[in-house]
């Protein structure tokens, strides 16, 4: 009962209108510091919205938000923050170039007295916190040299350096692997247990049980309700989201037997991974676990051509070569959805229309006249036969939602007419309706006769698609393993131990 | 005025452009004669051959700042081996020689750009520090062809290529035309075309979709410095000598002008019309303001003044979609 004074967060009919549409229909909740409170809701259901309003970012057209039971307003989020609301975006927000210690005092550094920056009380503050968190990282560091979820754990860190009554974390985990997202839960819950009102936004089913004492639910805007993590099974939450049950999951048909369509023999590049070799059978789904940093991307990129490597060939279609380009790949029949969908899968500021075409234009002998009628309906075709939802095709794909665009980057590679789809990560980021989609498709190719490697932090998805999957320690293959007699714990307990 | 938006926002730049004219021909008498406006076309034709291939090289996300110095660089060469091919008794016919060393000018422009291609691609060496080197270099080497002296050994007839008249039309206006139908259509209607667009609007996913983004860079830069050694070889026609003082500072100019037409030095957005536009709109400019007697340094200001202003329209142009 001598514990730390607990906050607590509460919105009062919350309302967010723009032109022509209600982001956010009169939210009322209130979560107490204490509980961590996972919250949910498809693309578009208002929770970045509501995250936007509760951050400061935007500002609520009525409707009131109340924090320790005091009313606040804010009109930026340097206001939000001071009043005690912090938000980690998704977005990794560091500058690269500065240390770890900069980036986590940005615009606050300690000061001496005659107004030069105190580096060292600047270093140990920061080495202070970090320990705290349970991060042993050098402070002087270079943010741009960390990986991934280093960085996302020292945004954590920036956050609770403003000592937050609340803390909101949009998809924190979306670029952690199974290790690390534990290592968040850890810190998650120890903060939890300090008062602070812990606000987490979540794509992930699984982590709600992992993390959540409770689920709320956004639909269209509004508010569904909220419900307890133990009641929050798979269907009770997908019901609370899409109005209805949709989707099961299906268990993974068995493996088609019968001709390999590419084997990889010896495949090294030292710093990444080491005498790879494995065979794809026709119409295949080949999982890849693995822990981040095991060199699952590393390889993917490898096996397309896409980065050097040192050693290792592919036999593919009766071929034994070498990749050393995208572009030599692509004629073999492999096809590549990068892991960072927006900067590396598609060309943001060109059309719909053109990306669908994008891998279509090289040789330039492949089409010496291409004309826009053309390429219009050869990308009408896949948006109709994959369900992308779009206004137009001649619009900028940067338009489209998270899982638009990944089926924008799929039929960009379906239009080459593939026989191997390597594909990073593929549901990163996108909702579970999109979700159902991308596994659909890659289904759908399977029973075609085209197969897929597709690498994933979300075990449980390899789980659910894959016939076989490869389990990648240290970059090298550790074992294998087939869905139908084995548990996601048993995957779980490979990939970690 | 906000149904007028979408019509009007397309065309922002064709209709001042139509307004400017329409006033010109109010106030400046001999403004709308076909003489006059032939005229305009032939001294945009020059910088507007080099502006078609520098929209490529901007639209795929590079720039090319040694053109101006392609261009006398290219003249002076040209000069050069005319003379010493075609000297009497020891060469070639006068008319052989003249051909070439103008296809001889061509293909050291050609390779000059496919240089700075290699340097990006290779070494990774911007295209701004490449050509800014070559601007230099290729200044200099003019100066040493010709030694400072320019050379005169064109036949009379030469003077058809930069000076002459084919049915009416300056034969230079000529060359620009069909120069603008083909990289029009290159842009426009070529797979190669997407993927400059593609290269510049995102190198990596390019690359990631399988185009060459190499051969694309190197192809662009390329083709602008061939199109430089050509406009070289249509001004030491107009000239009759091969001068390495000419055409200095024309990369600014020709890098006004495709801005001018809308393409975005961010690259991955532009189109060859947008150039073709900025070049008459430049030109119409000048050719208005010596119409008008405006003083020679106030032409410079207002010139100045005009880039700034549409490139602000572009700017609110975009913003506005």
């Amino acid at each position: 009962m001598m514990n730390a004074p607990l906050h607590a967060l509460e919105t009062v009919a919350l309302r967010k209108e723009y032109p022509g549409t209600v982001a956010l229909r009169d939210v009322s909740l209130r979560c107490e510091g204490g509980e961590i409170r996972a919250l949910l809701g498809k693309n578009g259901a208002g929770k970045s919205t509501l995250v936007r309003l509760l951050g400061g970012a935007v500002e609520p057209t009525s409707g009131a938000i109340l924090v320790d039971g005091n009313r606040v307003r804010f009109r930026s989020p340097r206001e939000a923050i001071r009043k005690g609301i912090v938000t980690v975006h998704q977005e990794l927000s560091l500058i690269p170039g500065l240390t770890v210690a900069e980036n986590i005092f940005l615009g606050r550094l300690p000061r001496r007295r005659a107004g030069l920056i105190d580096w060292r009380a600047a270093c140990s503050m920061a080495e202070a916190l970090l320990e705290e968190l349970g991060l042993a990282l050098d402070v002087r560091a270079p943010a741009g040299r960390l990986g991934v979820a280093q960085q996302q754990m020292i945004e954590i860190a920036k956050a609770m350096s403003h000592a937050p009554s609340v803390l909101m974390l949009d998809e924190p985990t979306s670029a952690l692997a199974h290790r690390e997202a534990d290592r968040l839960f850890t810190l998650l819950k120890r903060l939890a247990a300090k008062g602070v009102v812990l606000l987490y936004i979540t794509h992930r089913l699984e982590e709600i049980h992992r993390i959540a004492d409770a689920v709320t639910v956004l639909r269209n805007g509004a508010l569904v309700g909220t419900i307890p993590a133990g009641e929050a099974n798979p269907a009770a939450i997908v019901g609370m989201m899409f109005g209805e049950a949709v989707g099961k999951e299906r268990p993974p048909e068995p493996p088609p037997s019968g001709t390999p369509v590419m084997e990889v023999r010896g495949f090294t590049r030292k710093k990444s991974y080491s005498d790879i070799s494995f065979t794809l059978h026709r119409g295949e789904v080949l999982g890849i676990a693995g822990v981040l940093g095991a060199g699952r991307t590393e390889l993917l990129r490898g096996l397309f051509g896409a980065d050097p490597h040192e050693a290792g060939l592919v036999t593919i279609g009766g071929k034994t070569v070498f990749p050393s380009s995208p572009s030599q790949m692509k004629k073999l029949g492999v096809a590549l959805a990068p892991e960072d969908r927006k900067a590396e899968g598609l060309i943001q500021i060109l059309s719909t229309r053109v990306n669908i075409n994008l891998a279509d234009f090289w040789p330039p002998s492949l089409h010496w006249i291409t004309t826009a009628r053309r390429e219009r309906e050869v990308a009408t075709r896949y948006v109709r036969g994959m369900d992308i939802a779009v206004q137009s095709v001649d619009s900028p794909v940067s338009d489209l939602s998270g899982g638009n665009q990944q089926k924008v980057v799929i039929a960009k590679w379906l239009n080459t007419g593939p026989c191997v789809l390597l594909l990073d990560e593929p549901t990163r980021g996108i909702d579970i309706q999109a979700k159902r989609q991308v596994f659909d498709i890659v289904r759908e190719l399977s029973s075609r006769g085209i197969s897929s490697i597709v690498v994933s932090s979300e075990l449980e998805e390899l789980m659910e698609i894959c016939h076989r999957i490869l389990i990648l320690k240290k970059g090298k293959l550790a074992g294998e393993l087939l869905p139908h007699d084995a548990t996601l714990e048993n995957l779980i307990g490979i990939c970690m131990e | 005025m906000t149904r007028l938006r979408p019509l009007l926002g397309s065309a922002v730049l064709e209709i001042v452009l139509v307004a400017l004219c329409l006033f010109l021909a109010a106030v400046a008498p001999n403004f709308l004669t076909a003489e006059n406006l032939l005229n305009v076309l032939r001294n945009v034709s020059m910088q507007g051959l080099i502006a078609l291939g520098m929209t490529l090289v901007i639209i795929a996300g590079e720039i090319d700042l040694s053109v101006g110095s392609m261009v006398a660089f290219s003249g002076c060469l040209t000069a050069w081996l005319t003379g010493a091919l075609g000297t009497p008794g020891a060469g070639l016919p006068v008319p052989l020689a003249v051909g070439a060393a103008i296809l001889l000018s061509l293909a050291a422009g050609c390779l000059s750009g496919s240089l700075a291609g290699l340097l990006r691609n290779r070494f990774g060496v911007p295209s701004f520090i490449s050509t800014l080197a070559l601007l230099t270099a290729l200044s200099g080497a003019a100066e040493l062809i010709t030694n400072g002296f320019p050379l005169t050994p064109f036949p009379g007839w030469y003077n058809f290529i930069g000076g002459g008249y084919l049915l009416g039309i300056p034969f230079p206006a000529l060359l620009f035309v069909i120069a603008f139908a083909g990289t029009h259509m290159l842009m426009n209607y070529t797979a190669f075309g997407r993927a400059v667009y593609a290269v510049g609007g995102n190198a990596e996913a390019a690359r990631l979709s399988a185009i060459n983004i190499r051969t694309v860079r190197t192809a662009v830069l390329a083709l602008t410095a061939t199109l430089a050694a050509a406009s070289g070889v249509m001004q030491s026609s107009e000239i009759m000598s091969g001068t390495a003082t000419t055409a200095k500072g024309w990369e600014l100019d020709v890098i006004a002008a495709v801005i001018i037409g809308g393409t975005s030095l961010a690259g991955g957005v532009g189109r060859v019309w947008g150039t073709m536009v900025g070049v008459v709109f430049l030109g119409v400019i000048m050719n208005g303001m010596t119409l008008l007697n405006v003083n020679e340094y106030w032409q410079h200001v207002v010139r100045g003044g005009l880039i700034l202003l549409a490139v602000l329209i572009n700017r609110m142009e975009r913003r506005g979609r």
